[in-house]
């Protein structure tokens, strides 16, 4: 008795289905969390920059936190620990709106927030001081020196290592199946205990997963190409 | 930067190949002949599911219900019992892939399962249930459509649940104690799993959150022993194992030390030992 690769029984009717709501998941959970660690990445690099001990402090209580914890314990933590802190009324609605999806990307942003935070500050170290003195001498505020002079430029520095924080918070995306998010590793392991075509189902998800990368690490190169800074 | 190079697509294709080498050698000949050759048989079992098969407080061996039956059918070979702790939803590629010889691990039949592998005569039948809070005020089970369900990832509770509910939405955890921490903080409506493990979890919740198991039965699912297909020699000495294990009275003795008078679940044998008919 060999064994047949036979991908047509997880690629048909309902598991085909279940691997397209999987993919759509898994995009979707990307999306929002990748949004919410840009931005959260680019508060804590403001508030670092902020000659101010205690907020410094703060970040880096944020940053090591995030970067030491394993990824799986927070979102567990997120998923059973911190609705219970709420107040009733807000835990059911969170329980009615698909609390699982929320809570994982808010667990997977936030993490991912730490290592962005870390690359964004390598960026606006490596743009010389004298730029920002010079903004701020011309009558830019904090804010203004670093919205329009610094943080362009240390972005777009920033960018490789950018892509490289996309695609692991992409591929950390299936760490959310572990709280019931029915994302494509979820989706794969039903196709799986249904089927019984383990070697196929997974073949399948890992074809998906890599294509998506690829797509990643294509849009991070061309937007890296359109945005280098010259260097002289 | 480029995405893939000549070296990188042939290592793939390499590993592709030597994946499907591995489970293409997996095929055995005559596995009754090469257990008894072995001297050993492997018993893929739970290790988490009292009182099947669960880890002995004092002892640290695995031991329960599922473990005593297998322990009868390598004594009948005349060999010495390996056990292999196993996940629920690897259960059967474990089988397949020739890493267990047998499994004892709460195994219920479906269809689809018998399609993959071949089921022993039925040594255990459970009342697949559903379990809510109290306060959710849900006593019967049409109540719970359009609500979410919690079951076992790849359990047959989650596909009973799937069958027999419809509407309702599954919601899957690796272990017992998530699926069951995600009920009693209403992150689901209600828990589906064999009885005796509902009526353990509300024993211990009873004080802090009160949950109800639903009487009605979602369904009844009669558990076998799993062996990989086409082992007929396997298959029938298995069976005789059973069918003499019944007419002696001695399954009798191995149910009511883990599950009969004096023990948590307090339950008698009713199910006889058969073939499970598709």
């Amino acid at each position: 008795m060999g064994y047949v690769f036979d991908l047509r029984g997880v690629l048909s009717g309902q598991y085909l289905d279940w691997f397209v709501i999987g993919v759509a998941t898994t995009l979707a959970l990307t999306c929002v969390a990748w949004c919410l660690a840009m931005a959260m990445g680019i508060i804590l690099t403001l508030i670092r920059m902020i000659p101010l001990p205690p907020l410094g402090w703060f970040v880096a209580l944020y940053v090591e936190y995030h970067r030491n914890v394993p990824l799986l314990v927070q979102i567990l933590i997120w998923y059973f620990g911190v609705p219970s802190l709420l107040p009733r009324p807000a835990r059911q609605w969170i329980n009615a709106h698909h609390g699982e999806f929320l809570l994982a990307a808010i667990a997977l942003g936030l993490a991912s927030a730490a290592y962005i935070a870390e690359d964004i500050r390598s960026g606006i170290r490596s743009i010389p001081k004298a730029q920002y003195e010079a903004a701020r001498s011309i009558g830019f505020g904090y804010l203004g020196a670093m919205g329009y002079v610094v943080l362009p430029q240390a972005m777009r520095i920033a960018i490789p290592p950018l892509i490289n924080q996309t695609l692991l918070l992409f591929k950390n995306t299936s760490l959310a199946m572990a709280i019931g998010v029915g994302e494509l590793t979820y989706r794969t392991r039903e196709v799986e205990s249904y089927t019984f075509k383990t070697f196929e189902a997974f073949a399948v998800a890992t074809v998906i997963y890599l294509l998506i990368s690829f797509g990643i690490m294509a849009l991070g190169s061309y937007s890296d190409r359109r945005l280098k800074l010259e260097t002289r | 930067m480029k995405l893939l190079s000549i070296p990188g697509l042939a290592a793939l294709a390499t590993l592709a190949a030597l994946l499907a080498g591995t489970a293409v050698t997996a095929a055995k000949a005559d596995q009754l002949a090469d257990i008894k050759a072995r001297g050993k048989l492997i018993c893929g079992t739970l290790g988490t599911a009292e009182p099947f098969s669960f880890q002995h407080p004092q002892t640290r061996q695995i031991v329960g219900y599922d473990v005593d039956i297998c322990q009868k059918v390598a004594d009948s070979l005349g060999v010495t019992l390996e056990l292999k702790p196993i996940a629920v939803e690897a259960r059967i590629p474990e089988l397949t892939q020739g890493r267990v010889d047998i499994l004892a691990a709460n195994l219920g039949y479906t269809p689809e399962r018998a399609q993959q592998i071949d089921f022993s005569y039925s040594y255990f039948v459970s009342q697949q249930k559903l379990m809510v809070t109290k306060e959710s005020g849900i006593t019967t089970l049409d109540k719970l459509a359009g609500k979410k369900v919690t079951a076992l990832k790849g359990s047959s509770s989650e596909q009973g649940v799937r069958r027999l509910i419809p509407t309702a939405e599954t919601v899957t955890f690796q272990d017992t104690s998530s699926a069951y921490l995600a009920l009693v903080q209403d992150k689901v409506d209600a828990f589906c799993a064999s009885e005796l493990i509902l009526v353990k979890l509300r024993q211990q919740s009873q004080a802090k959150t009160p949950m109800v198991v639903i009487e009605k039965s979602l369904f009844v699912e009669p558990w076998g022993l799993g062996l990989r297909r086409g082992e007929t020699a396997f298959k029938d000495h298995v069976n005789g194992v059973l069918t003499k294990l019944a007419s002696s009275g001695e399954i009798d003795t191995v149910f009511s030390k883990w599950l009969g008078a004096g023990t948590a679940f307090d339950i008698k044998r009713d199910f006889p030992i058969e073939e499970i008919k598709g």
